[in-house]
């Protein structure tokens, strides 16, 4: 470590630590803002004149942003389901197929993740137009799996990379058919991978504003509500279910950095460690 | 007729599109035997071996197993189990499961499990290490698990892709002893890949010295070591000296060439006609340095250079162009000699090897241009 | 590395994966496309196929007009994230001793953390009772509160730049710490100072990072509607609400698939350069 001492100046090292730290300031300061605001008994910050649960309170009292709340869950859990099949899927097959184009189709796969949203509102409000398919909760599923099962695929094949072919041969080897190999072996070594990444997706999916304005109906999703509610101004309701939406995906963020960038082993060594 | 082979080669070839890796090997390697492939990185070696495995399927050429044709029977149907380089121990699974592994694929109950895996453990000197987990294990400790994990299920071969590469020095030192002792105790056939022509020579009843894919010779290592059949396997293993010369006569029996203007004997089979060029081959500590007794081969030359190596004293000198190294054990050198000095560099007529002057391309040699 | 094609079989498993590209990325675009050729009046599309879509966005001067205003919009905002987050990635990569997996993770929370919220969080920053208007008529600096923090194109840039820092960073900060380290002993060992060090070793082993980050902002930045929308007013009207809105009130979808397909057009050649000039990681999450 002192090589980075040795090779960094000193007075250049607090400049720019004082810029980062104002960067640092400038991306947390919004989401503070938003968080006192929604304990706040008026609208207005200067004068934080108390503390209120009211907002929150009248949260729980709007059933038409719970029933929204819910079907957020609801697409989020179907949606990473069917993302961690196909995208699993896919990862095994890009990593172990070779063909010529491969790149090209990787690229094609990570499309919807990739491309701004309205893009993809667009194309898949185009799709079921065609299909005569009306919106509901099925088209918004169908969008939120577009953008879910690249993140999964991308996840997992990087897993897949890392660990190598080596552990499959050596399964083979001792005896293990492939499907052997695959549940006793692959199974369990991507275990954190897929957790990770099903994480990942969730964390996406509860959040996802953009596709999903497109390919609602009457069935909404909580950031739907809420940008409907924007229409008539900002209420502190808003502000409070903000919070919420804050803290829980700083919970599920903090679940998923404990699954990904660790393999396997380094958990379960410091979890026996505990034990 | 019951077959004293454990694993026979029959002309296996393995192309990759338009590479060829392995070329025409063929072999019969016998039950109990500690068998080396031995040859530089990208030889073939390792692919031979992962086709003896099951990994890999010959494109023609046969593998055969106690006699079974195993050639199109993928790995987890064949009696033979690896030792990879990198061990491929499963991290998420203890010492104890690793080894089980290949027992619970045969379907065999843990309670009848667990006293071959006590038994296996033993062998390899781990006893008591069944909870751990490999990332708790240091690389020696490692080594000998995957080496349990592949012998608890009796393979009829086990198969050994340079699985000391890891280790440093020592440990490797200790480890070949280890390895030749689990072989000869267990008495199972031993395949066993490495690039280390020293662990080959220790280790094996018989190596195969493989080149581009090619064996250039099957022997025992005193074969290869005193009747390397190419240049290459001479170049190959320990040191060897070079030097060009022409053949005088040749009666079959005894070759005699001319080299620089000297006139040697080489008294063995050599395959050339009067005139051809040869390509002449002494080990280095075959040379001796103004000899007391009469030596056959000798030249008069003045010595360009001399190192004190501990053991040993190498002293180099020209012949024709050529270099000549000289390795004389320091209790017999003569310290008296210096750089400039004339003397004479003698051999037996026996110790001098004769090849065609084409396989010099195939020498390995140690220069600068060579890296 | 071995150019071959695997057998048969080994395709079995990309059937999944397959029939879901089919179906929610391949065809969907393929019908955009076929109706960016349709017409429409009023409420009914007319299906025989036509240019016309095409022709209105090259000679209404509108169409074109919004779109340079867009990239041009985009390429600021992108300027500005990397002026963001490259300095805090530099910081973090190369200043920080202890803590940087932290640190790391702190950078990118934001990404993560709705975007909606943060949307909402700048509406009320912002706006004419927001947080610097507030602080600046408590302070006396101001009477009335001043208009033009909102609903125009300074509001877009500051909300998206905002939003885009977090992508720039992790390209940029995977890059830079993929340097080795020891390059830079060598480099000062050889007798350069912290800046050269800086121009010829650090700046170009880290731009294929930078250029990749640019590129994803750049995107980002192109192609969003929600907020110019909400924050952009009457000003601020971007390529994505043009898009948007034949969806909408405009209601005129064959003109929105053809104006939605050039928009793909755009960002897939742009994602192309990525490939080719930047680098192609950056793992989520460190993965």
């Amino acid at each position: 470590m002192s090589s980075r001492s040795k090779a960094a100046g000193r007075g250049r090292g607090t400049a720019l630590k004082i810029y980062g730290t104002l960067i640092f300031v400038f991306l947390y300061f919004p989401m503070v803002i938003v968080l006192l605001f929604s304990f706040s008994p008026t609208r207005t910050i200067v004068g934080l004149s108390g503390f209120t649960l009211k907002w929150y309170q009248e949260l729980f009292q709007d059933p038409g942003l719970l029933t929204a709340f819910w079907h957020t869950i609801l697409v989020g859990l179907c949606a990473v389901v069917i993302a961690t099949v196909f995208g699993t899927a896919g990862a095994f097959f890009v990593t172990r197929a070779e063909f010529p184009g491969k790149g090209v189709f990787r690229s094609l796969v990570m499309l919807p993740f990739l491309l701004p949203g309205i893009i993809m509102g667009l194309t898949l409000l185009i799709f079921f137009r065609n299909l005569n398919v009306p919106l509901s909760m099925f088209t918004i599923l169908m969008g939120h799996v577009s953008f879910t099962t690249p993140l999964v695929m991308f996840q997992v094949s990087s897993r897949l990379l890392r660990l190598g072919p080596t552990y499959r041969w050596a399964a083979m080897d001792l005896g293990a058919n492939p499907v052997q190999t695959f549940w006793y072996v692959t199974l369990p070594m991507i275990r954190t991978a897929l957790i990770g990444a099903g994480l990942l997706a969730f964390t996406v999916s509860f959040d996802e504003i953009v596709i999903s304005y497109f390919l609602t109906g009457t069935w909404m999703t909580l950031p739907v509500y809420i940008y409907g509610m924007l229409r008539f101004g900002l209420s502190p309701k808003v502000y409070a279910i903000s919070t919420i939406i804050l803290i829980l995906s700083l919970v599920l963020i903090t679940f998923m950095a404990r699954y990904t960038g660790r393999s396997v082993e380094n958990y379960r060594v410091r979890k026996r460690n505990r034990a | 007729m019951k077959t004293e082979n454990a694993i026979e080669l029959v002309d296996v070839t393995k192309k990759f599109d338009e590479a060829t890796a392995v070329s025409r090997f063929s072999v019969e390697i016998k039950k109990g035997e500690f068998f080396s492939l031995l040859g530089p990185s990208g030889c073939g070696k390792t692919t031979t071996l992962r086709m003896i495995a099951g990994l890999e399927i010959p494109t023609e050429g046969q593998i055969l197993l106690e006699d079974n044709d195993v050639s199109s029977t993928p790995a987890y149907r064949r009696s033979v189990n690896t030792v990879f380089q990198d061990y491929a121990l499963f991290p998420h699974m203890t010492v104890q499961k690793n080894i089980y592994f290949p027992l619970k694929m045969k379907k065999i109950p843990l309670s009848e499990a667990r006293p071959r895996i006590e038994r296996v453990l033993r062998l390899v000197n781990m006893e008591g290490f069944g909870k751990r987990l490999p990332q708790q294990l240091s690389g020696g400790q490692r080594q000998r698990i995957a080496l349990a994990r592949s012998l608890v299920n009796e393979p009829a071969a086990l198969l050994l892709d340079e699985p000391l590469g890891a280790l440093d020095f020592k440990l490797r030192v200790a480890m070949q002893k280890v390895l030749k002792d689990i072989q000869r105790n267990v008495g199972i056939t031993f395949i066993y890949v490495t690039h280390d022509q020293t662990e080959a020579m220790t280790m094996s009843d018989r190596i195969a010295v493989m080149k581009d894919g090619l064996a250039h010779q099957i022997a025992t290592p005193d074969e290869i070591y005193n009747d390397p059949a190419t240049a290459f396997v001479a170049s190959f293993i320990g040191d060897m000296n070079f030097i060009h010369g022409t053949v005088r006569e040749n009666d079959g029996k005894a070759c005699v060439l001319n080299v620089n203007g000297d006139t040697l004997t080489a008294r063995r089979e050599v395959n050339l006609e009067k005139d051809a060029e040869a390509l002449v081959c002494i080990r280095t500590e075959r040379v001796q340095v103004n000899p007391q007794r009469s030596v056959e081969n000798k030249v008069s030359v003045k010595l360009t250079r001399i190192v004190y190596r501990g053991t040993d004293y190498e002293a180099t000198c020209l012949i024709g162009g050529s270099e000549l190294r000289a390795v004389v054990q320091a209790v017999a050198w003569d310290s008296s000699l210096r750089v400039g000095d004339t003397v004479e560099v003698a051999w037996s007529a026996e110790d001098m090897i004769v090849f065609p002057r084409e396989e010099e391309k195939d020498v390995i040699k140690y220069s600068v241009e060579a890296v | 590395m071995k150019r071959r094609i695997s057998k048969p079989a080994v395709f079995l498993r990309g059937i999944p994966i397959m029939v879901w590209l089919l179906a929610l990325v391949a065809i969907p675009l393929v019908f955009t496309f076929i109706m960016s050729f349709y017409t429409s009046s009023g409420l009914v599309i007319d299906t025989t196929l036509s240019l016309k879509n095409y022709k209105v966005f090259f000679t209404d001067p509108l169409y074109p007009r919004i779109l340079f205003k867009s990239v041009r919009l985009a390429l600021a905002i992108s300027i500005l994230s990397i002026g963001a987050a490259f300095p805090l990635a530099y910081m973090v990569s190369f200043k920080i001793r202890r803590g940087r997996n932290l640190l790391f993770m702190l950078c990118i929370i934001p990404l993560w953390v709705s975007y909606l919220v943060r949307i909402i969080a700048w509406r009320t920053i912002l706006g004419n009772r927001g947080v610097i208007n507030s602080v600046l008529m408590a302070i006396g600096i101001i009477e009335e509160p001043l208009t033009f923090f909102l609903y125009n194109q300074f509001a877009i840039a500051i909300t998206l730049t905002y939003i885009c820092i977090p992508f720039v960073f992790i390209p940029v900060y995977t890059a830079l710490e993929k340097i080795p380290r020891n390059l830079l002993d060598a480099a000062n060992d050889l007798g350069a100072n912290e800046i050269r060090t800086f121009l010829n070793v650090i700046l170009p082993l880290g731009l294929p990072g930078l250029i990749t980050g640019f590129i994803f902002s750049f995107i980002i930045a192109l192609g969003d509607y929600i907020i110019p929308m909400q924050l952009g007013g009457t000003q601020g009207i971007m390529f994505g609400n043009l898009v948007w809105s034949q969806f909408g009130f405009a209601f005129n979808w064959p003109l929105g698939a053809a104006l939605g397909f050039i928009l793909f057009a755009i960002a897939v050649t742009i994602l192309g350069l990525t490939s080719k000039f930047g680098s192609t990681e950056g793992g989520f999450l460190g993965e």
